[in-house]
């Protein structure tokens, strides 16, 4: 997407001013890595090493909207009757600084669910309360197929704001209202010039070749019908397939959740969590399980994102973080099962 | 070894002895391998070894029906046999193709060494007792124990005993016990409250994907206790309490099967420490029971065996 | 929250149906004292327990489980008792690892003539639970980060 212009600039080095004044309005999430692990966590205050190594996160930022676990109300139970109490709205003013793309981009893939025949109330007042602050790729991993999906390492339609790494420099630009008041209201940013409007082109223009897996996203879905009975076929692909959950619960995409209740005594609890379709008893009903064989629930995955989907809401549920192949134990990869789809017969 | 590996591996399934071969091929991603399951013996030169083989493919046993080819590290053909004492497998079933094994190299301490991700290296090769990694046009050299696993550093049992075609020359580990016990040490030093909050703030990232039940061998129940809702012992929701008591009757479930393979650590997509768990586990089994997991197969499963007397010094 | 003084241990007792059971009856109806901090759950046989239940226990609030069968040689099932040995030797190693008190997780052997030392076992229990206090483990609510946070 063609950035507009008027953009500002600032120094790698002085972000943390920048993080310093959005924190009087917003909870300010940066990408921070503990343990080897790097996810979004609560920014501290003073840490900004974050620029020099970021690569995308492990848990995507899909946990700042839909999170692993959370409360949906609690109830009392008083003589054979319920009395809900709702929890207090999570109205939390966030900024999630250094999104990349395809994570934003899932977002907004993710709101035609939330937004569909039933509005999500939890979902989208997280929505509402926070702001993006996209940051575009310069370093994309070797498992990375976003510009497969009309996307690029620097696409900044889902963003607020839009950062790109220029050298010493990050060049800040408006893309919603939101993101351009804020860059209104922030002061210590400098004027961009022609030269660094010309850099910013040249890097993005380089990011994107850097994306070296492709996928043929071209009539996927009528391939996908048409293979979709060759029970020999999907019994090859899911093979070494594991099903555990991460390639599902660490998806951007993805948004199957649990509900559950626990009730001690008279007092309980109504949660969220994720799920997945990959786990065997996903589907496990009192009669039968329609998806007990792994073949059938590796198929539902692919044809979900990729046929479904695509059906019921116009878009392709994936944006190619590559995380599933990243993480995957097994090295299963969905790019290879899409580029070797049977030929249609 | 690896031409011996596809000839005898064709072979098998011509011949009709195995119905699938089950080995490693190279991966999607760089220095990666990944678990080929075939019934194809074009497929079969796929096959390769090297230091990357990393998944134990003794995990596929249990759900593949048919007789099976598989190609097994040390570590893997004791999950094997493991298998067959607990009559989950039998041992005419499986062919095993065993592969002496130096140890497998650990991406994520070569990512620490050189400060850059796997995709950013241009080449890593083990030469004998070392490993020499080249990025950005320049190399370096380390001691292979530098970069090895934990658990392969504290191998135990490199070349299988249990084999029907050995794929080489037995090997000596290659090993350095204290560096592959220092977290748990580590662990043991500390006092009991700092170590139960260890744990607490590990197990608080779980995201219950159970890729670690999933990679393990030794976890083949078809419904694990997790799964079961009448009673519901856990809730599917990751509280870090019911993450960590997954862990913990994890492990008891399988003590005396886990034979530390290191994959639930590998496979955790938030670095939970889990072999500092399993070890310690593996550990306990020995100290109390002098048991080892997967060592011969006539011997019974740790659980299902007793004797008269016993330490009881904890019962009154 | 009550005050330390007011604090009792709450105990859970599995007793096996042939031996502990029947001793713990023997120990009432001799009318042998002991703290009422107990609470039982009768199984067939020790060699019953899984150590998810006594895992479970320490997760709902319990202060203390106590695992008690018949002696070794005496086991009705004859190996149940074996079995129960082996498990709880594992469990009580591995959870001292992880950071549990030792304390929390007792074994006894009692038969059905044993009614004293039934009484007794639980009277010991019960003070050894009280010097350690009460089961915090599980009381803290934390974040995805580890981050302690209000329940």
């Amino acid at each position: 997407m063609r950035l507009i212009n008027n953009s500002k600039k600032v120094n790698k080095k002085d972000i943390g001013k920048l993080l310093s004044q959005w924190s009087e309005e917003f909870v300010v999430f940066v990408p921070s890595k503990e343990n080897g692990v790097v996810m979004m966590a609560k920014w501290d205050g003073t840490d900004t090493s974050f620029v020099d190594w970021y690569r995308n996160t492990v848990i995507p930022p899909k946990a700042h909207f839909l999170p692993p676990m959370e409360e949906m109300f609690r109830f009392q139970k008083d003589k054979g009757s319920y009395q809900l109490e709702q929890p207090a709205s999570d109205g939390q003013k966030q900024l999630i600084f250094a999104i990349r793309p395809c994570d934003a981009n899932a977002l907004a893939i993710l709101d035609k669910v939330f937004e569909d025949a039933y509005e999500d109330p939890y979902y989208l007042s997280r929505r509402k309360n926070r702001l993006l602050v996209g940051l575009g790729c310069t370093n994309p991993y070797d498992s990375c197929f976003c510009t497969s999906l009309g996307s690029s390492p620097s696409d900044a339609a889902n963003v607020d704001l839009m950062l790109t790494d220029i050298g010493d420099e990050f060049l800040i630009e408006g893309v919603t209202d939101a993101g351009k008041q804020l860059i209104a209201q922030t002061s210590g940013l400098e004027e961009a010039t022609e030269a660094d409007d010309s850099r910013a082109k040249e890097v993005r223009e380089a990011s994107y070749h850097k994306v070296t897996r492709r996928i043929d996203t071209k009539d996927i879905n009528s391939k996908l019908l048409s293979c979709f009975e060759d029970e020999d076929y999907w019994e090859k692909v899911a093979a070494k397939c594991i099903s555990c959950g991460i390639c599902t619960l660490l998806c951007p995409t993805c948004y199957c959740f649990d509900i559950s209740d626990e009730l001690v005594k008279q007092q309980g609890t109504r949660f969220r969590c994720w799920d997945s379709c990959a786990f065997p008893i996903y589907t496990k009903m009192p009669m039968e399980n329609p998806r007990e064989e792994k073949w059938r629930r590796v198929r539902q995955k692919v044809c979900h994102k990729y046929e479904f989907y695509l059906m019921n809401f116009g878009v392709i549920a994936c944006t190619g973080c590559g995380r599933c192949i990243r993480l995957c134990p097994v090295n299963w990869d969905i790019t290879q099962t899409l580029n070797s789809l049977p030929a249609k017969t | 070894m690896e031409q011996k590996l596809r000839r005898e591996a064709k072979a098998l399934l011509e011949q009709g002895q195995v119905d699938y071969i089950v080995g490693f091929e190279p991966g999607s991603l760089k220095f990666t391998t990944t678990p080929l399951i075939t019934r194809d013996k074009e497929e079969v030169d796929r096959l390769v070894i090297n230091p990357f083989i990393v998944n134990n493919l003794a995990n596929f046993l249990t759900e593949l029906k048919g007789r099976v080819g598989i190609i097994a590290k040390g570590c893997d053909s004791r999950s094997i046999v493991s298998l067959i004492q607990d009559n989950k497998v039998a041992r005419e079933d499986v062919v095993i193709l065993g592969i002496p094994c130096p140890g497998i190299i650990d991406l994520s301490k070569v990512e620490e060494l050189i400060g850059k991700d796997r995709d950013e290296l241009e080449a890593i090769s083990r030469e004998g007792d070392k490993v020499v990694i080249t990025a950005d046009g320049k190399t370096s050299e380390f001691s292979i124990t530098e970069v090895l696993f934990d658990n392969c550093l504290g191998c135990e049992l490199p070349t299988p005993q249990e084999y029907d075609i050995l794929l080489g020359e037995p090997t000596l580990p290659v090993t350095d016990r204290s560096a592959s016990q220092a977290k748990i040490e580590q662990l043991k030093g500390m006092p009991p409250q700092p170590r139960w909050e260890f744990w607490s703030n590990e197990l608080s990232r779980c995201i219950r994907c159970y890729a670690c039940r999933n990679v393990c061998p030794a976890c083949f129940c078809q419904r694990c206790f997790v799964e079961e809702t009448e009673p519901q012992w856990l809730m599917p929701v990751p509280r870090w309490q019911d993450n960590l008591m997954f862990q913990v009757i994890r492990n008891i479930h399988v003590a005396g099967r886990c034979t530390d393979c290191g994959e639930c650590e590998r496979a955790c997509p938030v670095n939970i420490p889990l072999r500092s768990l399993t070890k310690e586990m593996y550990d306990i089994v020995g100290e109390l029971f002098h048991f080892k997991a997967g060592m011969d197969k006539d011997t019974a499963p740790l659980m299902t065996h007793y004797e008269q007397e016993e330490a009881e010094d904890f019962i009154r | 929250m009550k005050q330390e003084s007011e604090w009792e241990p709450r105990l859970l007792g599995f007793l096996c149906k042939w031996c502990s059971y029947a001793g713990a009856d023997l120990a009432g109806t001799s009318r042998k004292k002991y703290p009422a901090n107990i609470r039982i759950i009768k199984v067939p046989c020790s060699g019953r327990i899984d150590p998810l239940f006594i895992l479970k226990a320490l997760r709902l609030g319990f202060d203390g489980v106590l695992v008690s069968g018949c002696h070794p040689g005496e086991c009705h099932y004859q190996t149940g008792n074996y079995r129960a040995r082996r498990r709880i030797a594992l469990t009580k190693k591995f959870l001292e690892y992880m950071g549990v008190e030792p304390t929390r997780i007792q074994a006894s052997w009692v038969s059905a003539s044993e009614g004293g030392k039934f009484a007794e076992v639980v009277t010991e229990v019960t003070n050894e639970l009280k010097e350690i206090g009460p089961n915090r483990l599980f009381d803290e609510e934390r974040d995805i980060y580890g981050t302690k946070i209000a329940p």
